[in-house]
This record gives structure tokens, C-alpha cells and sequence, in this order.
């Protein structure tokens, strides 16, 4: 696929990017390798998957990882209470070898999503989010289907890919990830919007919405990210909601007051809740005091 | 940009480059980049420079050493025209330089060397040097011979040390390598943007030390001495015969290393580049402490030496950051310690310029800290030429070892001396 082909196709989905992300992307699918996403929580590190699976015309496979995500939840896992009772149905079978090979068949195979993804039979868009959550002993288990497209199950053999996913992994940098894994990577770190590019998702994701208030909005929201004194900076899921939140109450000018009514939407912890009210940041972008 | 084949042959050096800025980069990312550069072309500086960084940087750190060095390697257009500008105008100036040098220099022998030197110098020197020859030139006339000898002297010594000024100032090194430039220059005279590259040198070379130190250790652990016990025991395993001789190997006695570090205003941010050089060097020595001082002595915590930051902030929290130096105090606080720090095996470093307060009472507590401890050595800052003009220099030196470390590479060596 050429670089001008893939921009029309992410043009398609409604998604604001800027080169960079397209180049990256167009690197990543152009030399065949997973993509690793970095960021902040709430940059838009998973919708890049959502995107590009719609983009792409392809399903989307998602794994979502956590602290003790091991193989059977990942990859794949037998169907026991299946095989059981195909050993109580066959247990007067004389050829148990037949017996056990079958019950080691895909028939009792519970596909989890890395397996599902590279047993498909057009290719996916696999989203591994949040990888650092997830146990280093998982990382290195990734490696060989992110190196090769290829994995060992035991009982069966190595499975190698009918299909190539385009994998994307996100992280938020919670633990840095191993040397080994962000080799095989495609990196883009995605930082948060500036003004342009905040408004103009404001605009294409809420185009009901006034525009002197998504601008309002969309700088109040850079002020806040600008203060070193609030802690968890707000996201633009979460400007979208506070849009979304003022729209609702049928405020049409930002306000103090309007700010505090519905600060709850932008800022999600008490301290920076506390912070807002007693310092009384003017989030406004000034155009409240005219 | 032009054609795309000129620059595939220009990756293999950009790969080196990176790895030398600490990327690891391996010959797959040559490959893709190269793959990447015949898909996307030149004409987009911006695209390419993201696709280059989106293969060969994997983490954030990785993205701004990548920026910064591919902004170094493949240089814009503009960057081009405007290095080939600055290149004419130099040119330009010395022309101008050898010209007005061929008018000045008429009268005077000098070396092909010293006349570029004349024609490279500031116009004030040049001018300071023709008004020189003018209020002498009657008595040329009068003895031309001893006239020419003269003036030869004068310029000799004067283009001598503006080509010393030039060398300490890294001119002429930095263009060829800017390591070079650093690794000469003095170490309280870094800029601020320098002190990266700085610090790099010094791990570099703090590697490069602690690889000559293994290496030496492995050559020399044997004693050339026989082990008879375990030549018998390793025989048996081939019937009793003999046929491989094992030697006795030499216990490796480490150096328990004291430093005392002048963090008094002068002298912190040469001590930061010690500290940090010493601390690289984990062979030199089983087991170090530290104690800091200016008027007092405080203990400090290795692990807090690792970071910059963390050390000036440790320095200005001990409250001794920026105060005069009293040695005296600092080296009797060090022998009053119980249990004592000093010992027959242990090595007393200083790290100071011997601009103490009350140098009797300091010269009194170093002869008896030499007394205590195995050996002191005293690496200073001020250059070795400067030593003979400075009293101080002078007194301590007679008690102890004292070694010049003014630039990186002078400290290199001091820290060989470590292992002696």
C-alpha cells in the first residue's frame, strides 16, 4: 500500500491525525512490523487500533493485559469439561492412541486472541493494550509470535500464521518494557494534542456543539495540561466528555462557574478538584473575563 | 536531497553513528531504513526523518538523541548553503590575514607555521605587533641585524602563545573531533551544553580504565609459583600424569579508597566530574566513602553521587555548598572519626586546588592523615605550569602525591595511578 492510499483510507474513518502518525503507521505496515504506542493515558493510543482495523477493513482483535495475564488467557486453553465428556463417551474406544490424539484436536481447541488472530483467515488488526500492566514473563512470551508469526503449543506443534496481523501495542509507560520487545517494534510516542488539533476533533466528534465553546473548551483544557501543580492532566476522551457535559446543560459561554459546575468531567482526582476551587485556576483562556 | 543511492551508502555510517550516541542499533534497522528511504524517496526531509526515527529509536530518550543526531548527519539544504556562507567568509578573512601578513612580515624570518598563526590572529594582536615594529624601527636602521633578531624573538613568543591560547581554547580540535576539544580543555571552564558530551567522555574512558585494570588483573593473578597440592589432584584425572601444571594465583588485595571532595564554590563542579569518574571505575577499589568539605566535613552517600541533580542538591543540603575551604578542619573531622576510616590499606584521595585556610594547620593534619593511611594522593585541578607561582601548591606537594587533573584526560590518568 502506498503512503498517499493509506491517508486516504485513514481519511475515510473521520480520525484527526498528523503526519507523523501516518508515516509511523505507514512504516510499521510497510516493513511488517508491530506497532508500539506510548503515551499518557488518554492520547489516543488505542484508538490509532480501532482506526486503523477500520481503516484497513479488518476485524479488529483485542487482549487486553493485567497483572497475571499468562498463556491460557492469551493464547490458547483446552476445552476440559469437552474433553471429559468425550472420555466418558468414547471410555469403551480399544485404540486410546486415537483417543488422545483427538482430544488434542482443534475441536477442543478454545482459541484466545493471539491465536485467534494469526489463525484467521483474512488478516486482523490485533491490539495488545496496555502491555506494561502486563508480567515480564508475558513479554518474552510475546516475542516469538511478534519476531517469527508463530507459536508453540505443546500438545499441537508450532502454528505458524495463516494470516499477518497488523499488531499495535500501547503502553503508558507504567514499567519500561524490555530492550528485546521494543526492537521488533515500530515506535510512536504519541504526546497530547495542541490547541489545532484539539479543536479540530472538538469539531469533527461533537460538530453539534457551538464553536466559540469548543474553542473555549479546547483552551481551557490546554491551560490545564500546562499547570505543573494538576496532577493527572485531563485526556481528550475527557474533553469530549466535558463538551459533550456543557453541551447537555445548555451552557453556551464558559464560565467560572460553569467550569466548577462540571470540573468533575476533566479532573478525576479530589486533589486536583481541591486545586481548581482554592487557587481558582482560570481554565478559561481568558475569554470568560472578555 | 537528491539521489536516493547516495544516501543508502551514507546509512551504514549513520547506523555507526547512532550506536556511538548509545542507540543499539543493529543491521536489520540499516536495512529497513534503507527500505524505507527507496519507498519514500528524498524529497520530504520531514517524512523521512520521522520513518528513520520510527525504526531506529524504540523509546522516547532514544526519539531525542535520534533527532539530534540526524539534524548533525544528513544537514538541510539550508543548513548547507549556510555552513558553505560561513566557510567563504572565513576563508575570506585569512586571505585578508595572509595578505596584510605578507605587508606586515616583510623584515621579519618566520616560518611558513608562524605566518599562518600571524595571518589566523585577532586584528587588535596583529595591531599590537605592528605598533611594535614601528616604535622600533629607528633603531633598524641604525642595526639592522640585531633589530631582525629582536623583532624574530618577540614574534616567535607571541605567535607561540596565541597557538597555546588557540589550543586551550579546543580551536582547531573540535572541528576535527569534537571529543577531542573537550577531553584537553578545563574542566571548570564547560559550558552548560557541554556537560552531557562531558559526562559521556567520561564514561567512555572510565570503561576504557576499567577494561585496562581487568585485563592487567587477569595477566598478572598468576605468581609463576607452582601449586604442587592441586598439579597432584588435576593429575589423577589422567592416571596420575602430570601433563597439566596448575600455578598459584595471587590474592587480589582492593584498595579501600577515601575521598575527600572540596565542594567549596570554586571547586564543585570539578569535584562532580571526579566523583562521577571515580564511581565509574569500580575496580579501583573493594570499598570507597566520601566526605565532602568546604569550612565543614560531611559524609556522603554513593548512591546519591550518580545523578548531577542529586548531588548539587545533596551539596546544598549539607549547607556547605559555596563557603570558603578549611582542609585543616576537614582532614582532623576525618581523623577524629571513630572507627577510624583511614587504615594502612586504605588510599586518602583529595580532590581540591590547596586554597585552604590556615595551611600550617592543614599541612600538620595531612602529615599525620599520610601517618595513618597507606598512601595519599592529591589530584588537583590548577594546571601543572601554574604550580610553580602558587605557595600553597608548593607545601602540600612536598607532604603528598600530587597529581594535575585539570581536563578529563589528565584526570584519566591520575585515576591510573589508583591501581599503582
Amino acid at each position: 500500500m502506498e503512503y498517499q492510499e493509506l491517508k486516504a483510507k485513514m481519511d475515510k474513518t473521520h480520525y484527526i491525525y498528523d503526519e507523523t502518525l501516518a508515516t509511523v503507521v505507514y512504516v510499521a505496515l510497510k516493513l511488517g512490523r508491530p506497532l508500539l504506542i506510548e503515551g499518557a493515558a488518554g492520547v489516543g493510543k488505542t484508538e490509532v487500533a480501532k482506526v486503523m482495523a477500520a481503516a484497513l477493513d479488518r476485524e479488529l482483535v483485542r487482549m487486553q493485559c493485567y497483572e497475571g495475564l499468562d498463556e491460557s488467557k492469551a493464547l490458547y486453553e483446552w476445552n476440559y469439561q469437552k474433553q471429559l465428556l468425550a472420555i466418558q463417551i468414547n471410555r469403551d474406544q480399544t485404540d486410546r492412541d486415537a483417543l488422545t490424539k483427538s482430544l488434542f484436536s482443534d475441536e477442543y481447541l478454545l482459541e484466545r486472541p493471539l491465536l485467534q488472530s494469526i489463525r484467521a483467515e483474512k488478516p486482523v488488526v490485533l491490539l495488545i493494550d496496555e502491555i506494561d500492566k502486563a508480567d515480564e514473563e508475558f513479554e518474552a512470551f510475546l516475542l516469538e509470535l511478534l519476531s517469527e508469526m508463530q507459536v508453540s503449543i505443546p500438545e499441537v506443534g508450532t502454528v505458524r500464521a495463516k494470516t499477518v496481523p497488523f499488531v499495535v501495542l500501547t503502553s503508558n509507560r507504567a514499567r519500561p518494557l524490555s530492550e528485546a520487545l521494543r526492537r521488533r517494534c515500530a515506535y510512536l510516542y504519541i504526546e497530547y494534542p495542541d490547541l489545532d488539533k484539539e479543536l479540530a476533533i472538538l469539531r469533527a466528534k461533537l460538530p453539534h456543539i457551538d464553536d466559540k465553546l469548543c474553542v473555549q473548551a479546547a483552551l481551557a483544557v490546554q491551560k490545564l495540561r500546562a499547570s505543573e501543580a494538576i496532577l493527572k492532566k485531563p485526556s481528550i476522551a475527557e474533553t469530549l466528555d466535558w463538551a459533550a457535559a456543557l453541551d447537555a446543560l445548555g451552557i453556551r459561554e464558559l464560565t467560572p462557574d460553569a467550569l466548577r459546575q462540571t470540573a468533575g468531567f476533566l479532573l478525576k482526582n479530589t486533589e486536583d478538584l481541591d486545586l481548581l476551587e482554592e487557587e481558582d485556576i482560570c481554565a478559561c483562556g481568558g475569554h470568560c473575563h472578555g | 536531497m537528491g539521489d536516493p543511492q547516495v544516501y543508502l551508502e551514507k546509512l551504514a555510517g549513520f547506523s555507526r553513528m547512532l550506536r556511538l550516541e548509545g542507540l543499539a542499533v543493529s543491521p536489520r534497522e540499516t536495512e529497513d531504513a534503507a527500505q524505507l528511504i527507496l519507498a519514500l524517496g528524498l524529497e520530504d526531509r520531514a517524512q523521512i526523518k520521522t520513518a528513520l526515527r520510527t525504526v531506529y529509536a524504540k523509546s522516547r530518550e532514544e526519539q531525542l538523541t535520534f533527532d539530534r543526531a540526524f539534524d548533525g548527519y544528513f544537514i538541510s539544504e539550508e543548513k548547507m548553503r549556510a555552513q558553505a556562507r560561513e566557510a567563504m567568509e572565513r576563508e575570506r578573512a585569512l586571505e585578508q590575514g595572509r595578505r596584510e601578513a605578507e605587508e606586515d612580515l616583510q623584515n621579519v624570518e618566520l616560518s611558513s607555521q608562524q605566518r599562518e598563526t600571524y595571518a589566523a590572529m585577532p586584528q587588535e594582536a596583529r595591531q599590537r605587533l605592528r605598533s611594535f615594529m614601528d616604535r622600533y624601527r629607528d633603531s633598524a636602521e641604525r642595526n639592522p641585524h640585531l633589530y631582525s633578531e629582536f623583532i624574530h624573538s618577540v614574534f616567535a613568543r607571541t605567535l607561540l602563545e596565541q597557538q597555546m591560547l588557540m589550543e586551550n581554547a579546543g580551536v582547531g580540535g573540535e572541528g576535527a573531533d569534537p571529543d577531542i576539544g573537550i577531553l584537553y580543555r578545563d574542566i571548570s571552564e564547560f559550558k552548560d551544553t557541554e556537560l552531557p558530551k562531558a559526562i559521556d567522555i567520561i564514561h567512555a574512558i572510565a570503561r576504557q580504565v576499567s577494561g585496562e585494570l581487568s585485563a592487567k588483573k587477569r595477566s598478572g593473578s598468576r605468581t609463576g609459583k607452582l601449586d604442587f597440592r592441586r598439579t597432584i589432584r588435576k593429575g589423577l584425572e589422567t592416571g596420575g600424569s602430570l601433563c597439566r601444571l596448575q600455578y598459584k594465583k595471587k590474592r587480589s588485595h582492593k584498595k579501600t579508597l577515601v575521598l575527600l571532595c572540596d565542594v567549596s564554590g570554586s571547586m564543585v563542579q570539578f569535584s562532580e566530574f571526579a566523583l562521577r569518574f571515580i564511581q565509574c571505575l569500580n575496580q579501583v577499589s573493594e570499598s570507597s566513602r566520601i566526605f565532602l568539605f568546604s569550612e565543614t566535613l560531611a559524609e556522603a552517600d554513593p548512591f546519591r553521587l550518580q545523578n548531577m541533580d542529586l548531588f548539587r542538591g545533596y551539596v546544598r543540603d549539607c549547607g556547605i555548598y559555596g563557603r570558603g575551604t578549611d582542609l585543616g578542619t576537614a582532614l582532623q573531622g576525618l581523623l577524629a572519626r571513630k572507627p577510624s576510616p583511614l587504615g594502612t590499606a586504605a588510599t586518602l584521595l583529595i580532590l581540591s586546588d590547596t586554597k585552604t585556610i590556615d595551611q600550617p594547620r592543614a599541612a600538620a593534619a595531612l602529615v599525620e592523615a599520610r601517618r595513618r593511611c597507606g598512601q595519599v594522593l592529591w589530584l588537583n585541578p590548577i594546571p601543572e605550569s601554574k604550580w610553580q607561582y602558587l605557595k600553597s601548591v608548593q607545601n602540600f606537594r612536598n607532604l603528598c602525591t600530587m597529581v594535575p587533573c585539570a581536563t578529563l584526560r589528565e584526570l584519566a590518568q591520575a585515576c591510573r595511578r589508583l591501581t599503582k
